[in-house]
């Protein structure tokens, strides 16, 4: 046997309190849009989001006490963020694709789809 | 039919026994191993909700009113599934590590019953959304024809699909890891004494559950406040 029964009584309550939290989150996260703080939903979403995702790092997935992989998980998330933010940087910064590119704004989107349109009014010339 | 573990033993030149540390034995490196494996992951859906994010501030209004169209008494009983499927998962784990492995074995058959009751009611959720003319490949997808929807719409669903059906796959896979698992048990090659695969497959459906958390507020929240179109 790996652990004692105390340390069994007390991760079997653990589990249900953590799930009872993580319900009561789930809750929070289907009223909001209708009942607080509508205009900031997407934020209040991904904030109720963050606080689930930390209930289950901790306690469902043991990261409580595991410096180390905390530390690791960090630092890789750091380094990666670091790269990621520079390189997308630097392609948005120098973005030469515009003309061919379907990611543009709502607008931009709508000239170009009259422009297209425009386009395909004119006969073809070859 | 049972196997007992028996670790390998060298003998050194004096002819003293030393028991070799293998794989079953370093829960640190198995542990850290496996999170390196779920950083991978962790990539993968990040860049996709990077992206989102991106066109979320591009289409803003576009993402709004196709959010408020999805099913959300589906989405959230999906939801609660992964939860309770999360908790019978662990409490699969901690039942091992305390020696009941009848009970270990129980938990995991709840939390397969669970996953599989997610496929299918995202199956129905994907079928009532292809009858409604909204699916990759229909018109309403593909630009530049009468049906076609708004671009940001497009983007959203074109997103929505692919993120929910990545996340579906990662689900039947937990669903095949898990019955080999069992199989494992049933060899007693995962036993009280040795429970890190046990371990890792809880920590790897964990990541799953996570990867919905922000999944469904992503795609079934965000406009929900909008009256007329929601379901």
């Amino acid at each position: 046997m790996a652990i004692s029964d105390a340390t069994y009584k007390e991760e079997y309550k653990r589990y249900w309190l953590v799930l009872v939290g993580l319900l009561l989150l789930t809750a929070l996260t289907l009223i909001q849009p209708t009942m607080f703080m509508e205009n900031a939903t997407f934020a209040v979403q991904m904030l109720i989001g963050v606080v689930k995702a930390w209930l289950i790092l901790m306690y469902y997935m043991h990261l409580k006490g595991e410096k180390e992989i905390i530390m690791f998980t960090y630092f890789s998330m750091f380094i990666v963020l670091t790269f990621f933010v520079i390189v997308i940087g630097i392609d948005v910064a120098n973005f030469q694709y515009g003309d061919l590119s379907h990611i543009i704004s709502g607008d931009e989107a709508a000239a170009a789809s009259q422009t297209h349109g425009a386009a395909h009014a004119e006969p073809a010339h070859h | 039919m049972s196997h007992e573990y028996v670790p390998e033993i060298a003998v050194d030149r004096e002819g003293k026994e030393h028991k070799v540390q293998g794989w079953q034995d370093d829960i640190y490196g198995a542990k850290l191993g496996f999170w390196l494996f779920m950083f991978t992951e962790v990539l993968m859906f990040g860049a996709m909700f990077m992206a989102l994010t991106y066109y979320y501030t591009l289409h803003h209004d576009d993402f709004l009113i196709a959010s408020s169209s999805l099913n959300r008494v589906l989405g959230g009983t999906n939801t609660v599934i992964l939860l309770f499927s999360a908790l019978t998962m662990g409490l699969g784990l901690l039942k091992m590590k305390h020696g009941d492995v009848k009970g270990a074995k129980l938990m995991i058959w709840a939390t397969i019953v669970l996953a599989t009751a997610f496929l299918v009611i995202k199956g129905f959720e994907w079928s009532a959304e292809y009858h409604h003319g909204v699916f990759l490949g229909l018109d309403a997808l593909q630009a530049g024809n009468a049906d076609s929807k708004p671009f940001g719409q497009i983007l959203f669903f074109g997103m929505y699909f692919t993120m929910t059906g990545i996340h579906g796959f990662h689900i039947l896979i937990g669903i095949g890891i898990m019955l080999w698992l069992l199989k494992r048990i049933n060899a007693g090659k995962v036993s009280p004494e040795h429970y890190i695969l046990h371990f890792n497959i809880a920590l790897y459906w964990d990541l799953v559950h996570l990867i919905w958390v922000f999944v469904f507020p992503y795609y079934y929240m965000i406009g929900a406040g909008l009256t007329g179109g929601a379901h």
